[in-house]
């Protein structure tokens, strides 16, 4: 649903009543399966079972209709945890050669990673490719490699403007279409009222990606079917280079709160009228109605400022696929699995849409009028869907390297020092690129900048 | 029936295998859960995976990466810092509340015990959260406490004040235990000893700093090798912190480096060097701490 720095991912405020539900399901999980076992162990032609490892709230719902609606595949699912938690399960396991599920529910940033740790099924040689048409071209970008799939898309988080359309509209401020404009938006809400902010400098890698994604800046080209140890890492270039200035200046003028994203203080803050704006994305909608009570019905939905007046550029701010392991059992089943526990049914889709508030990648399911049309009461009524499907479909490709994970962990900490005031803003790239260009290197790639 | 076999000779031959057979669990289990982890380690840290290149022998390369990595190293320096301030807070007031416990003997006494130990029993993890949340500027009362006086309001997560908002919690959660330890040792130190000072004058204070405190060396000198074990170990308060506080980089304590070496870069066998290396450097420092205690007991 978002991805994020790296030892700790979104929900970070619900925690720990999520991580009780959790510990509740993952049991209750576990004494299901203890029962399919036994039943599965008497006979050799029943159902192939597949084991998936997923974290989507709600998931429950859409495996039972997977296994209502298969009577020759069989889902087994274990919620092993969020984001970081997962992967860390999932590393140890194609580490030990063991242990790993069939089916593993991995982010887009994440896949190259998975893939040169040799992990990943090509599902292509299952068919999968017939899938392409289905879904939105730059998740299906990501998920592939040429004819290669290791991924099949489910959700995404393309992004837009969240802002207080009440406190804009009674102290007149216009709402900004260009980042010039925000600026000048940032500077009349600390003028309004001195406590407040006109957003958070939230301290997620995802979210900064996705706000150097939308300024044109592509640091990162990796392609495993053209070369397994070539990499590129650009991240000084101009384009990446004016979102940290941009937001390196509000924060460091007062402008900008630093709250990381998902804290108990940052949603606290979003729902007493302390931020008055989030670059948020298309599964925000079902966060904030689940956890902003104070202020629902006064947000609405702009479309993202932009840096030229007039332009229409995009970017994404998370999203995540189903993989198929090499440890896979009968990775065909798997396959079948992967492709169809969302894809294009009806029911899996009501679930992720009105339940589990994801952002779909099925072309399809995004045009749908039930989903386009569908009206929030958290933003007044205001069908905020007509901006986020926009821009999905705007979204061009984007890659990631193999290492992603490093390369946001960087990042992270060495904007933190400048948050801090112990690195000037203007060295934050440099820093990073030098780090991980010398990573890279160390871990035998060739790196073009 | 080994005496059975070897008949005659059973005296001789038969107390060595019954003393093989009752230390052989125990033997069985160093070898499961220590020797063979360990050596695992160590193997797994003479070679390297690199992402681009695959798995190659490297014998001792990672070892001299991981000694001028700067990453490591600062958190090493960070790890020292926090140690050498936060060991002999939480040992003093440990100290402090156990003589007070010896020399108190009221109802209250036991109840205080009692409150002090229980932070021990809140799990790192929850006690690391709860504190997250009391140093919330928002939910916290603590973060606005100077607002009352005219002052600035603290930021617990900030650079200044992180290693220390981490010592506090750290101590928080030990103090109780250390105060246990060394008010059983107490407990153990002969009365006789109070007695024959009190007829010789000593006051309560002359007492506790001259009678008690020497007699129960050992356990003090005990309870300061968990501690700097402890310390260099520092992981759960740092990596649950981390995210109230983006401050916490991936490398903050050399533990948590080896942990995101490991399950977030998914190089393990650096991450075994790490780990390697500071299991070394711990046992280095915990020898070094029982040899200065010994040469401070001699005279």
């Amino acid at each position: 649903m978002t991805n994020s720095r790296v030892p700790v991912r979104g929900g970070k405020a619900l925690s720990m009543l999520k991580r009780l539900g959790r510990l509740v399901r993952v049991l209750a999980a576990g004494g299901l399966l203890a029962v399919a076992g036994c039943g599965g162990a008497s006979s050799d032609d029943g159902p192939v079972r597949v084991s998936v490892w997923a974290w989507y709230p709600e998931f429950k719902s859409v495996v039972e209709a997977f296994n209502a609606s298969h009577t020759d595949v069989q889902v087994e699912w274990t919620n092993v945890g969020t984001g970081p938690d997962q992967y860390a399960k999932l590393k140890t396991a194609f580490t030990a050669g063991k242990g790993a599920p069939d089916v593993a529910m991995v982010e887009f940033q994440q896949i190259p990673t998975f893939v040169i740790l040799d992990a990943l099924v090509d599902m292509g040689q299952y068919g999968a490719n017939d899938d392409e048409p289905l879904y939105a071209e730059w998740a299906w970008s990501q998920a592939t490699d040429g004819d290669r799939v290791y991924a099949i898309p489910v959700d995404g988080g393309p992004m837009a403007l969240m802002y207080r359309k009440d406190l804009f509209d009674r102290h007149g401020i216009p709402v900004p279409t260009t980042w010039d404009e925000y600026r000048v938006a940032a500077e009349r809400v600390k003028a309004v009222d001195p406590g407040a902010f006109v957003a958070s400098f939230g301290s997620d890698g995802g979210w900064i990606n996705g706000l150097m994604w939308q300024a044109g800046c592509r640091p990162y080209g990796y392609s495993q079917a053209e070369a397994r140890d070539r990499v590129r890492i650009a991240l000084t270039a101009p384009e990446c280079r004016k979102v940290f200035d941009f937001y390196g200046d509000l924060v460091s003028r007062g402008l900008m709160a630093t709250d990381p994203f998902f804290t108990a203080d940052a949603t606290a803050a979003l729902d007493s009228g302390k931020y008055w704006t989030w670059a948020a994305a298309g599964w925000t909608p079902g966060y904030v109605a689940g956890s902003l009570k104070n202020t629902a019905g006064k947000w609405a939905v702009a479309p993202m400022p932009q840096w030229t007046a007039g332009a229409d550029e995009q970017g994404d701010w998370g999203g995540s696929t189903f993989t198929v392991t090499k440890q896979a059992k009968n990775p065909e089943a798997a396959t079948k699995v992967a492709r169809e526990l969302f894809g294009r049914s009806e029911e899996a889709w009501d679930v992720g849409l009105h339940k589990a508030f994801l952002y779909p990648l099925v072309k399809e399911v995004a045009a749908d009028p039930a989903f386009t049309g569908k009206p929030y009461e958290f933003f007044a009524g205001q069908k905020v869907n007509e901006i986020f499907v926009p821009v999905s479909e705007k979204l061009d490709e984007f890659q990631y390297t193999p290492f992603q994970d490093f390369v946001f962990g960087e990042l992270n900490d060495r904007a933190a020092e400048a948050v801090a005031g112990s690195r000037p803003w203007g060295t934050v790239l440099e820093a990073t690129q030098e780090n991980v260009v010398a990573y890279a290197e160390q871990q035998g790639f060739k790196v073009d900048r | 029936m080994t005496g059975a076999r070897v008949g005659g000779r059973r005296r001789v031959t038969a107390h060595p295998v019954a003393g093989a057979l009752f230390v052989l669990p125990f033997f069985l289990v160093v070898v499961a859960f220590l020797v063979v982890p360990l050596g695992y380690a160590f193997w797994l840290s003479l070679s390297s995976r690199s992402l681009a290149l695959g798995t190659r022998f490297t014998g001792l390369e990672n070892y001299a990466r991981a000694f001028t990595d700067p990453v490591l190293l600062d958190g090493l320096v960070r790890v020292a810092l926090f140690g050498a301030v936060q060991i002999p807070v939480m040992l003093g007031v440990a100290l402090a509340g156990a003589l007070a416990l010896d020399a108190v003997k009221t109802r209250f006494a036991a109840v205080f015990r009692l409150v002090a130990f229980m932070p021990y029993a809140v799990p790192a993890v929850i006690g690391a959260l709860m504190w997250g949340f009391l140093y919330s500027r928002t939910f916290g009362p603590f973060a606005d406490a100077p607002t009352w006086f005219g002052g600035e309001p603290v930021d617990f997560f900030g650079t200044s004040w992180l290693l220390l908002s981490l010592g506090n919690i750290v101590t928080w959660a030990w103090t109780g235990y250390n105060m246990i330890i060394l008010y059983s040792a107490l407990q153990g130190v002969p009365r006789e000893t109070y007695e024959a000072a009190v007829i010789d004058g000593a006051s309560q204070v002359q007492l506790a700093l001259r009678v008690k405190v020497p007699a129960i060396r050992s356990a003090i000198g005990l309870a300061s090798i968990f501690a700097v074990i402890g310390t260099m170990q520092f992981f759960t308060e740092p990596h649950v912190m981390a995210r109230f506080a983006p401050q916490i980089s991936s490398g903050y304590t050399p533990n948590l480096y080896a942990y995101n070496q490991a399950f977030a870069y998914s190089d393990f066998h650096y991450s075994a060097a790490i780990s390697f290396a500071l299991g070394f450097l711990v046992f280095v420092v915990a020898y070094a701490v029982v040899f200065v205690r010994r040469r401070g007991v001699r005279p």
